[in-house]
């Protein structure tokens, strides 16, 4: 089949952008959207023009890597899919489908496709971890865990950090993310003993980056590809207020 | 803070709403009531807690709303989300400034007496407004806007403080929307009895105000 792609072309940080239409011929439905897009770069490396520049990596859906914004919606049509998890069946012969980066101030693009989501990184490192003593490992049953809230901390880890929950926010809000990076310590002994200390610097460092503010639009959930629930925000408000009230 | 304003606001509407029902008891009973607020010592207090709570609650949104504007300074040329939004949720910024017109309208008129319909008593002070069509259309139109807004602002209140339970948060969710619906349906009553209803009564029929 044949797809007409709108896709968002920037040399780089500073330049303006612009949608520049390709057609993409020989599309077959077994393609996942990243090789269609594969199939196009090599055309045009073959006709010496510039590749469209975006990001891939497992191409599984468990890196976290791609983030593409097609027709409107973080990581396309499907629900709790990754872009790479998107495949050509989705579409007919042809269809005009426009491809954008994720857009955020704190999502600044580097070029094309490709945007910088260092700054989840940054909130992560202001308090999205445990701080032990590593060492021998300790007895795997020395801490007992009610296996409900395992599970719950689970379903907050299983956050890969795509940043579609900001693409999709109308303000841009990385609430979703830090919720569940916040949750998936505060669920468990490990996580506690930081807990305040952890969800005042996350949300801090959260709002240095530019991200907007919640206004509970649950766009986040409807378009994160690990299903990672806005009960969790609820969690990050308590937790957050009880920091708030409690920590010195 | 805003979700903490919005909340006690839907304190004041809910009982600003059953004091109005009172119209329907007729003019002695709503008169009554509102003399007795009138000449409640603690009314000025009142009035004060509500005005900073309205412009906490207004401030800190525009606050709010110009920080997210400026979270993508560039937009998509496409974009459609996934279905979460909701009208009420959409509209919130248009909302809440057709909310303040009104309230400035309805305070001018109702309580500064600004177009000089002040008569002898409230009711038919408010009788009298509610016989312009426009006036009582846009009453009905503002208070659609209040529905609207609390559709929305009700579970997001719920949310932002954090009340999270597989049960009760659904429930809770739904009773928000019930609230605004009761709300909106209790204020429209209003205009659109005494300014509609029974003003046709009343031509048709030669039945007088009770």
């Amino acid at each position: 089949m044949n797809i007409t792609l709108k896709v968002w072309r920037q040399k780089n940080a500073d330049a303006p952008g612009a949608l520049v239409e390709y057609n993409v011929a020989g599309v077959v439905p077994e393609m996942s959207f990243l090789e269609m897009l594969d199939a196009l770069n090599e055309r045009l490396v073959a006709e010496g023009q510039d590749p469209v520049a975006f990001d891939s990596d497992c191409r599984e859906g468990i890196c976290g890597m791609c983030d593409l914004v097609i027709d409107g919606q973080a990581h396309g049509p499907d629900k709790e899919a990754t872009t790479c998890q998107l495949h050509m069946r989705r579409y007919r012969d042809g269809d005009v489908v426009t491809v954008e980066p994720f857009r955020a101030k704190a999502f600044p693009i580097v070029k094309d496709l490709c945007v910088d989501r260092s700054a989840f990184d940054r909130v992560q490192a202001a308090g999205g971890f445990v701080s032990i003593n590593t060492g021998n490992a300790v007895d795997g049953n020395a801490i007992l865990i009610p296996h409900d809230e395992a599970e719950k901390a689970m379903d907050a880890a299983a956050c890969i950090g795509c940043g579609a929950c900001v693409a999709a926010c109308p303000n841009a809000s990385a609430m979703l993310f830090v919720a569940a990076k916040v949750s998936q310590y505060a669920l468990l002994p490990q996580g506690r003993p930081e807990r305040e200390k952890r969800v005042l610097a996350m949300r801090e460092a959260m709002d240095q980056e530019g991200f907007g503010h919640c206004t509970n639009e649950y766009e986040c959930e409807a378009a994160c590809p690990k299903g990672i629930k806005v009960s969790n925000i609820a969690r990050l408000n308590r937790e957050y207020l009880r920091a708030a009230l409690t920590s010195d | 803070m805003v979700a903490a304003a919005g909340l006690l606001l839907c304190g004041f509407l809910a009982a600003h709403l059953l004091g109005n029902l009172l119209m329907f008891a007729g003019g002695g009973a709503f008169n009554a009531y509102a003399e007795a607020l009138e000449h409640n010592p603690l009314l000025p207090l009142a009035e004060i807690g509500l005005v900073a709570l309205f412009v906490l609650h207004i401030i800190l949104s525009v606050r709010a709303t110009v920080i997210n504007r400026a979270a993508r300074p560039e937009g998509y040329r496409v974009y459609r989300g996934k279905g979460a939004r909701t009208p009420g949720s959409r509209t919130m910024a248009l909302t809440g400034t057709l909310i303040l017109v009104f309230i400035v309208v309805h305070v001018a008129t109702f309580k500064f007496d600004l177009g000089g319909l002040k008569g002898p008593d409230l009711y038919g002070h408010v009788l009298g407004w509610f016989a312009n069509p426009w006036y009582a259309a846009f009453y009905v139109l503002a208070v659609g806007g209040v529905g609207l807004h609390l559709s929305h602002g009700a579970q997001s209140a719920i949310q932002t403080f954090g009340v999270s339970h597989p049960r009760y948060t659904p429930l809770l969710k739904t009773a928000g929307l019930g609230f605004a619906f009761l709300i909106f349906l209790g204020f429209a009553s209003l205009p659109v009895y005494f300014g509609f209803v029974q003003k046709r009564q009343a031509c048709c029929t030669g039945g007088a105000h009770s």
